[in-house]
């Protein structure tokens, strides 16, 4: 029987997988099974890529839209989905290498980490307003338990208050989502769009606030992040990495997607969004600059970038909101790489403090040089991928001649230099013979092999960012084609 | 093994040599949309490639003597990548690809140092990185101009575009330049380095910023070639004989040049002084490119190549000093002639190039510049710059002096050996070019000099004969003068050892007194500690020494540190703050969207 | 008078004025209490709210169920059953996040003997 390649399985196969774990965890397979799930799903997007250069791919179940519920799988959903699958391989192939990460090879994190993909795949490629309530809410309780992963002060700290904050921000949503219904009568995204004009103006403002407040909790936006440096400095870094890897690039999608979509006037998204992005940028950036713990700092550093890319995404140009889409591919590999090295450095150390890892450099000589390496990325230096898709950006506003988002980015990214070459120098730095380390062994050789295979991916795709265009333009005109989106759903109404 | 890897590192620091002999054609590598890198040589860019070919592998050589292990080799090759890449760069892109691989490779580089700080090291990355953002805010006001990255002269420019194009990118290569006030990274990052290192940082990274400064010339109305009309004087008219704005640059050059002799006068440290005097030449270079005329452009080439040459020498032979006696202190040494007798030559001839004194080519280059000042009628410019000029006889001769005459001041200095092979080669196949472009600075300025000119639209300088270097206010010939120097320093060279007998008379050294006083073992006598210090009763100097930048940009550093507290407040690890915080935005935003709406 | 009462518009005055009042009580409650327990009972409320505004503006007076039995066999008449699926749902998740943060606490407070928020203070700067 052939398995039909639909969008479904994105969904389907993580779900079906994390439900039958005790099977996989008798027959010692997890870890494998992990991996080769999101190889797997990888593999599905790299084959639903040329039907989706066609068209986008509507897979409805049971009724069609606007009644039923479908998945809506458009060149940028791909994207994102393709992204996600790589970034959650990656990360499984490293927890499978390296044998120091005991508390996430168990059952537990394995059902944890596939639900949070699904859960961000749903998020992406839903087409139906509360099952994105659904989606989002098994994200956020798969995140609240992967940061309390660790039964520990820390641990469990984070978890809490990462539940506290996040059940506050499904409240917004879900209060949009009910006055959305009760104005309109719709959930499907598309319908809603299409009516939204309709609703009195005091309730649009209403709603999208809530919307706003929601969803910008989630995506860590400015007034609204509060809660990210704890949750991440609590969190291991491994999993750390997957929330600003991958969660959070869900929520961006989902808060722009919705903005794009809902809001006729882009002028309106782009003075909110780009505000937000703007401040985000500029906080996160400032504050990073004293932080003396690690995870801290990176999780300040995520900020940032976060802020860079709504700043660039609620531009809404083509040639910006391709750079956008790229630099979320880029911050994604190059946050992996520094928070699965972080993971390295301070089990080594036995802290994340700045003191305690200084001079760490010359005892790790291979997770020091990942180290500088993503951070050039980070902060856009060539020849890595950083600077392609900062480049990319850069030049859309240029193009555009709008030069304030330019002197910003370029004034983020000097702040951003001076606390990562903070942190290199002191991985690097002489002098007193480093202080009682922990007991902890240096890593296995073949834990490396991922983060290899990360900085690899940096450099390629610095050196050839054309490998990509095609996809990212298509996806960015995908995101930002209002009207095409809407008609394609609702044309296909029988 | 380490041969294997020692031997790749030599071949590769011979790749600029490879590139320019066998480069031809051009390359293009797509990036993205309209993006494209392009690569070609121009003779501008051919210049500087010459130099980088030079140079690169002389400061190879005494790499190879340090138990540098291969991160350090690795890290030098990129860094020669990335020059190679911004000087064939066709575009502004691969421009700033290669100016940002040479920031971060030389930085890590850097770091391999022991002795590098905190402090100096955020210097030297921030300001550098400010710089290479400055250009890429540059780059993007260019393309929004023209609509492309491609270098070539922009068709029309008003005043007001003029300064968004050239503001940022004139600070970009004035930061790597490292004119005042913005050399706070220069002497602390040249002190620092590995020894071997500085050389390279000295000698061809400043180079860079000056082959963005002529570059940033081409790009305006008219270019060089246009003369007044075009370029800068083109845009922002003329003062006496040359371009208005070029006349800021100018004095930009002149007053850099005049602090940092000062403060190199007032050094103590053998490398901090060079790290000066280099910053003190590189602002000559400044001044000339201001006055943009055939003359000047000629003289700022030529001042380059000299430059170079002088600084590799001086770096790599201090270099050897302090390997071999392991002290960087004028006051701890002395007496070093007997027992490094090459080295000594080495610093001789450079500090000879250095001062710009005949034979040497450093007396031609600085002739051009001073004859093109004279030509542009900026005659004040010219007498700031003689000032500077005169003045750093001064650090020249406390270069020659403090190491290697008088009195030895430690156990290392009376013992040190002469430096090993790896530092002598270079030095001595350095000392060997400087004495042939002092020969024939017609020759350096035909094969050089001239080609760069003309591909720039500039009438070439030409010479009569090899020897000679001519230009409209008279010339000289560099066989003659070296004939004459050289004669007379043979004769003073033979009779001092002809004489030597009789002034061993002196006997020890400790056989004198002052003010009743019989001077011992432990009592320093070497004028190389306090030199200097009485120059603060001058008033200017005075100030120039007891003034630095580092108090603003500390200041900087601290206001921003602040601002990262305050906000840091707000990230306060209390959930209920954050709840309340995003209740209040909301209710706020609410408020005033329903107010403005006028509901 | 009385029937005025039961006009929709006024029933669902006094839903909305209800169900404001309950998130306001949530809100005050998350906001102004320390007890860990306490403050998921205030985010409970919040949430009850949100419910309780959804059925009641979906819903007006004289609509039954939308189940079709004991002789009910057309679909006039019944209230829209979109709005009472959707919430029987949030808050089957709702019940699922609240059990998982009440855990949560559970094991802190065991783990270290706190269950004020404030006191939760080993994540910072």
């Amino acid at each position: 029987m052939a398995l039909p390649l639909t969008p479904i399985w994105f969904i389907a196969l993580p779900l079906l997988l994390a439900f039958l774990a005790p099977l996989w965890a008798r027959l010692r397979l997890l870890l494998p099974l992990l991996f080769g799930a999101q190889v797997v799903l990888l593999a599905l997007a790299a084959a639903l890529v040329p039907a989706v250069r066609q068209a986008p791919l509507l897979e409805t179940i049971v009724i069609a839209p606007p009644l039923g519920i479908h998945l809506h799988l458009d060149a940028v959903a791909l994207l994102l989905v393709t992204l996600f699958h790589g970034a959650a391989a990656l990360l499984a192939l490293f927890v499978w290498l390296d044998e120091g990460v005991a508390h996430l090879r168990g059952p537990r994190p394995f059902v944890l980490l596939l639900l949070l993909v699904a859960g961000c795949d749903g998020m992406v490629l839903t087409g139906d307003l509360f099952n994105l309530y659904v989606f989002l809410e098994i994200a956020g309780v798969t995140a609240y338990a992967l940061s309390a992963l660790h039964r520990d002060r820390a641990g469990l700290e984070a978890g809490l208050k990462y539940v506290v904050i996040g059940s506050v921000a499904a409240v917004f949503f879900l209060f949009a989502v009910v006055l959305i219904y009760l104005q309109t009568g719709q959930l499907n995204i598309a319908a809603v769009a299409a009516d939204f004009a309709a609703i009195p103006a005091p309730m649009q403002v209403l709603i999208g606030l809530s919307l706003l407040v929601g969803l910008g909790i989630k995506a860590e936006l400015f007034p609204f992040n509060f809660w990210v440096p704890d949750i991440y400095q609590g969190s291991d870094p491994a999993v750390a990495s997957l929330f600003s890897g991958v969660l959070v690039k869900a929520f961006l999608f989902v808060l722009f997607h919705l903005a794009f979509l809902l809001l006729a006037d882009p002028r309106v998204a782009q003075v909110w969004l780009m505000g937000l992005g703007a401040a985000t940028l500029l906080v996160a950036e400032t504050v990073a600059l004293r932080q003396p713990d690690l995870r801290r700092m990176l999780a300040y550093s995520s900020l940032g970038q976060i802020g860079l890319i709504a700043l660039a995404l609620g531009f809404t140009s083509e040639a910006t909101t391709a750079g956008a889409l790229f630099h979320m591919v880029n911050h994604t590999l190059a946050k992996l790489l520094l928070f699965l090295v972080a993971g390295l450095l301070i089990r080594r150390a036995a802290s994340a403090r700045l003191e305690a890892l200084t001079g760490l450099g010359r005892q790790m000589p291979l997770a020091a040089g990942l180290f500088v390496l993503a951070s050039l990325s980070v902060l856009g230096l060539p020849p890595l991928a950083g600077f392609a898709s900062k480049l990319w950006i850069l030049t859309g506003f240029a193009e555009a001649q709008v030069f304030w988002p330019i002197a910003l980015i370029l004034f983020g990214a000097l702040l951003e230099a001076g606390y990562y070459f903070r942190w290199v120098k002191a991985l690097y730095a002489t002098g007193d013979a480093p202080v009682a380390r922990g007991p902890a062994p240096a890593p296995a050789r073949s834990a490396y092999l991922p983060l290899l295979l990360i900085a690899a991916l940096l450099l390629l795709l610095g050196a050839a960012p054309f490998l990509l265009e095609a996809d990212l333009v298509g996806a960015a005109q995908a995101l930002l084609d209002r009207a095409a989106t809407i008609e394609g759903v609702l044309g296909a109404q029988p | 093994m380490t041969a294997l890897v020692k031997l790749l590192f030599l071949a590769a620091s011979l790749s600029p040599a490879a590139t320019l002999l066998v480069w031809d054609g051009a390359l293009a590598w797509p990036l993205f949309g309209d993006v494209t890198l392009l690569f070609d040589l121009a003779p501008l860019s051919a210049f500087f490639l010459l130099l980088v070919a030079l140079g690169a592998p002389l400061a190879a050589i005494p790499m190879l003597r340090d138990d540098a292990e291969w991160p350090t080799y690795a890290l030098y090759a990129l860094l020669l990548v990335g020059m190679q890449v911004l000087l064939l760069a066709g575009d502004f892109i691969g421009l700033f690809v290669g100016w940002e691989i040479m920031t971060w490779s030389s930085y890590l580089l850097l770091l391999r140092s022991p002795r590098t700080t905190l402090a100096t090291a955020q210097s030297y990355i921030l300001l550098n990185l400010l710089s290479a953002f400055a250009l890429l805010g540059g780059i993007l006001v260019y393309y929004s101009l023209t609509g492309g990255f491609a270098i070539q002269a922009v068709a029309d420019l008003g005043p007001w575009q003029g300064l968004a194009l050239i503001g940022p990118l004139a600070l970009a290569f004035l930061i790597k330049v490292g004119t005042v006030p913005l050399h706070l990274w220069v002497p602390c990052s040249y002190d620092e380095a590995p020894d071997t290192f500085s050389a390279v940082l000295s000698a061809l990274l400043s180079k860079m910023g000056i082959y963005g400064l002529i570059l940033l010339l081409t790009l305006l109305p008219g270019g060089l070639a246009g003369g007044l009309s075009g370029g800068l004087g083109g845009l922002y008219g003329h003062l006496l004989d040359g371009p208005a704005a070029g006349y800021v640059l100018g004095w930009i050059g002149v007053i850099t040049s005049i602090v940092a002799t000062f403060k190199a006068i007032a050094q103590e440290d053998m490398k901090r002084l060079l790290a000066y005097s280099s910053i003190a030449q590189v602002g000559y270079i400044t001044t000339a490119i201001g006055v943009g005329s055939s003359l000047a452009i000629g003289g700022a080439l030529f001042h380059a190549l000299v430059h170079t040459l002088i600084k590799l020498l001086l770096f790599t032979t201090i270099a050897g000093i302090v390997l071999r006696t392991g002290l960087r202190s004028f006051k701890d040494l002395g007496r070093l002639i007997y027992r490094m007798p090459i080295s000594f030559f080495g610093v001789l001839i450079g500090i000879i190039g250095l001062a710009g004194m005949p034979p040497l080519p450093g007396f031609a280059s600085k002739y051009l510049i001073f004859v093109s000042l004279i030509d542009a009628r900026w005659l004040l410019l010219l007498a700031a710059m003689i000032l500077s000029s005169t003045a750093a006889f001064l650090y020249c001769y406390r270069l020659i002096y403090a190491p290697f005459l008088g009195h030895a001041n430690s156990p290392q200095a009376r013992t040190a050996t002469e430096a090993p092979w790896q530092y002598l080669v270079p030095e001595v196949v350095l000392m060997g070019l400087l004495v042939a472009l002092g020969l024939f600075p017609g020759l350096g300025v035909r094969l050089f000099v001239d080609p760069v000119l003309t591909a720039l639209g500039l009438t070439p300088l030409g010479s009569p004969s090899w020897g000679e270097l001519a230009t409209p206010y008279g010339g000289y010939d560099g066989v003659v003068v070296m004939a004459v120097f050289g004669g007379a320093f043979v004769v003073v060279t033979s009779l001092f050892f002809l004489l030597r007998g009789r002034m061993r008379q002196a006997a020890s050294p400790y056989d004198l007194s002052y003010a009743g006083e019989v001077p011992d073992e432990t009592t320093p006598l070497h004028y190389g500690a306090g030199m200097g210090r009485e120059l603060r009763r001058i008033p200017l100097v005075a100030w120039i020494l007891g003034h630095s930048t580092q108090g603003l940009y500390a200041g900087l550093v601290r206001q921003t540190q602040a601002a990262a507290g305050l906000l840091a407040g707000l990230y306060s690890g209390r959930p209920q703050v954050w709840i309340l915080l995003a209740v209040l935005v909301f209710a706020a935003a609410l408020t005033v969207q329903l107010l403005a709406g006028g509901i | 008078m009385l029937d005025l009462l039961d006009s929709p518009g006024m029933v669902h005055t006094i839903y909305v004025l209800g169900s404001m009042a309950l998130f306001s009580i949530g809100l005050y409650g998350l906001l102004a209490r320390r007890h860990l327990i306490k403050i998921f009972i205030a985010i409970a409320i919040m949430e009850l709210s949100v419910y309780l505004l959804f059925i009641a503006l979906a819903t007006s007076p004289g609509e039954t169920a939308p189940i079709l039995a004991d002789g009910l066999t057309r679909f006039a008449g019944m209230a829209d059953p979109v709005p009472q699926a959707l919430t029987l749902t949030a808050i089957v998740i709702g019940m699922a996040v609240l059990a998982f943060g009440v855990t949560l606490a559970i094991h802190y407070h065991r783990l270290t003997g706190i269950r004020d928020i404030d006191a939760m203070t080993e994540l910072k700067d």
